[in-house]
């Protein structure tokens, strides 16, 4: 089977912001992962020279991890640990360094390699005529210049791993941006990575009815997540929404805004905790850097 | 050069040392850098500019200091893409992987030498990764050259091509199985000295009928010119349709002869310095070596002087260059006044070294007097 070509990579301004972010934040070089999906696309924008391909294959990246350091989920060699990457569904990974040359280094090399040769993690594509796989083979690198400069501060590159030629191919980055051409974009950068499902079903519907539900230890665990949630929207239940339609709206709608009103103090109590806990933990991390920086200047190699 | 270790963490800076006192070639770091956000002080990337037949690369170093147990990366120049030394291995077969692997893997960041195994090991994957490009290029008689050549040690090959030159391949041919530095008394030479011939072959001119004749080029270890100048090498002429390894042992043969011919003119020099003796007196200071310097104090009346004697590779075929140093007169920055170099004296190399200093002693008596006439008269500054 011939290997399949990426057209572009396309990524959500925000998104792609948001990567950034999270490098230009962290302490030093940072690796993560890359989520969402390879698709066929039918070019809007018909033209009459164009008539080669009729449709495109395009990788979207639709969110990311960042591990916050690097060597996360691969060891000095840069050989990938499929155990660390279980039941995730990726289409690559990025890496970012800061004040070095745009060009994947040694190691980078090694993990596209080794990720895109993981045959548990292909996916199928989107859209396609006939069922194709595709492996994780996008890498995108992220570095910011060796000299400082006033304006240029971040750089980056998209790259697809062939495997026949064993190279990087530098592919063209899509930026999508909000606004009314996003519109129809919107649809492909829903998440689709697996989330941890919450069993949050409304009641019994007899559709469930016949389900196996598993072993006790599983409701258990469904049932005090449900408590849990359930304690969130105290005093209201998903079912007295119809409530809203008909006769007695008048009398609801003041319910529902007193309640609304509870949620909203919540919120800004829950906001509160984070805010706390977050001051706590950078407290904590710039001990922790306090503390590895004295240990740097105490090695002494024998 | 010298690392500037206060603003080096010192699992690195041991690293670096180590690697470059210990490295078999000359590296230098052509620079350091922080690549941390909170400590923008301290240097944990470097470059190293590495000899590779006889150009130089240059590869980033990347440690961490966040992560100062990881392993650092190495990002390779930017025509070396295609360059990936722990692929090319694991292509290869798995066999060898897991012992030179090891210099990742198993990877400690207080053993001072691991930079220099990660190193070692890199630059010799680059030497094979060469050679297979150039083994793969299109070119019969390159395929031909290689094929003769092959056994050959420690040669390097390299492929250069770009959009504005033409392509071309170099080789890099170490000559003479033989230790100059065992050939010195009292070598002082820390790296073993060599002579390679440069070789560039044109490839891709398919065109052409016959094959131009390659480029051809010594080129020896720095400081193998104290002894051996390799500029007077005349290189044998390059016959149409001739290979490197019909080419090869006639120079060679032709270079033992004259380097032995060169070990063997130190002591004629060191004859000619003790003979200066007779004349002149002990020489304040002497290149006790190679024997291509000498300064001894001479006087003509009251006026006292040094005389420099700088003694060519090719002595005595060539004679000696002089040049006088008065004791007594000074020019505006306070420096001795020296003349200009003298070469042109009487002089036969077929004399006895008693005999030539006798009649460079002769020569000076008359030379002082012009010496003094022209720091006199303000002529030399």
């Amino acid at each position: 089977m011939a290997e399949l070509s990426l057209h572009k990579i396309a990524i959500s301004g925000p998104t792609l912001a948001s990567v950034i972010q999270s490098f230009s934040t962290s302490p030093g070089a940072v690796d993560g992962l890359l989520f969402g999906h390879v698709t066929y696309v039918t070019p809007s924008t018909l033209s009459d020279d164009s008539a080669s391909e009729s449709s495109t294959l395009v990788a979207t990246i639709t969110g990311f991890l960042c591990s916050g350091t690097i060597n996360s989920f691969y060891d000095s060699t840069g050989t990938v640990d499929p155990s660390s990457l279980h039941r995730l569904l990726i289409i690559g990974w990025f890496s970012g360094r800061r004040k070095t040359n745009l060009r994947p280094s040694m190691r980078e090399f090694a993990v596209t390699a080794s990720l895109s040769s993981m045959t548990q993690f292909a996916f199928s594509v989107k859209n396609a005529p006939e069922s194709t796989n595709f492996n994780p083979c996008v890498f995108l690198l992220l570095s910011s210049p060796l000299a400082d400069q006033p304006i240029h501060t971040h750089e980056y590159r998209g790259y697809q791993f062939r495997k026949v030629t064993e190279s990087f191919d530098p592919k063209s980055m899509d930026i999508v941006n909000i606004g009314p051409a996003f519109r129809g974009h919107y649809g492909s950068f829903s998440p689709n990575a697996p989330f941890p499902s919450l069993a949050c079903d409304l009641g019994h519907s007899p559709m469930n009815e016949d389900k196996d539900e598993g072993s006790l230890n599983q409701m258990k665990q469904v049932l005090k997540e449900q408590k849990e949630l359930d304690i969130c929207a105290e005093g209201f239940q998903v079912g007295s929404l119809s409530r809203l339609m008909g006769s007695e709206a008048t009398n609801y709608t003041a319910g529902l805004e007193n309640l609304y009103e509870k949620m909203l103090l919540k919120v800004e109590n829950l906001a509160r905790q984070v805010e706390r806990s977050s001051a706590q933990v950078l407290e904590q991390e710039n001990h922790n850097r306090r503390l590895r920086y004295k240990f740097l200047k105490s090695v002494v190699p024998e | 050069m010298a690392i500037p270790t206060s603003n080096v963490p010192p699992f690195i800076a041991a690293q670096l040392n180590h690697l470059l006192n210990h490295f078999p070639l000359t590296l230098k770091v052509e620079q350091m850098w922080s690549g941390s956000k909170y400590y923008p002080g301290v240097f944990d990337r470097f470059t190293l500019v590495i000899p590779y037949c006889l150009e130089y690369i240059r590869w980033d170093v990347i440690y961490n200091v966040e992560s100062p147990t990881a392993a650092p990366d190495v990002i390779f120049g930017p025509e070396d893409e295609d360059f990936h030394p722990f692929h090319m291995e694991f292509a290869e077969g798995q066999l060898g992987l897991k012992s030179s692997n090891k210099c990742l893997s198993d990877w400690n960041n207080k053993d001072p030498t691991r930079l220099l195994a990660l190193i070692q090991y890199l630059r010799d994957q680059y030497v094979s990764y060469q050679r297979k490009r150039v083994g793969e290029v299109d070119d019969d008689r390159l395929k031909f050259e290689i094929s003769t050549i092959f056994s050959r040690e420690g040669i390097e090959m390299h492929m250069s091509s770009g959009a504005e030159k033409p392509e071309e391949v170099k080789f890099a041919v170490p000559l003479m199985d033989m230790n100059i530095n065992d050939m010195v008394p009292g070598c002082p030479w820390r790296q073993t000295q060599k002579i390679f011939l440069q070789v560039i072959y044109p490839v891709g001119r398919k065109y052409m009928s016959a094959p131009s004749a390659p480029r051809l080029k010594l080129v020896s270890t720095p400081e193998l010119k104290d002894l051996f100048s390799i500029e007077d090498v005349k290189l044998p002429a390059w016959l149409d349709g001739m290979c490197l390894a019909e080419y090869l042992p006639h120079l060679e043969e032709s270079l033992v002869k004259q380097v032995k011919e060169a070990v063997s003119l130190i002591d004629i020099r060191r004859n000619f310095i003790e003979a200066l003796a007779c004349q002149f007196g002990r020489p304040l200071e002497a290149d006790p070596v190679f024997c291509r310097k000498a300064t001894v104090l001479s006087a003509s009346g009251v006026f006292t002087f040094l005389v420099h004697f700088l003694i060519p590779t090719q002595f005595p075929k060539q004679q000696p260059s002089l040049l006088l140093q008065s004791s007594q007169h000074f020019n505006s920055q306070r420096a001795p006044i020296k003349s200009r170099p003298l070469n042109d004296y009487p002089w036969s190399p077929r004399w006895e070294t008693s005999l030539m200093a006798e009649r460079i002693f002769e020569f000076l008596a008359e030379e002082a007097l012009n010496f003094k006439r022209q720091l006199n008269d303000g002529q030399l500054q």
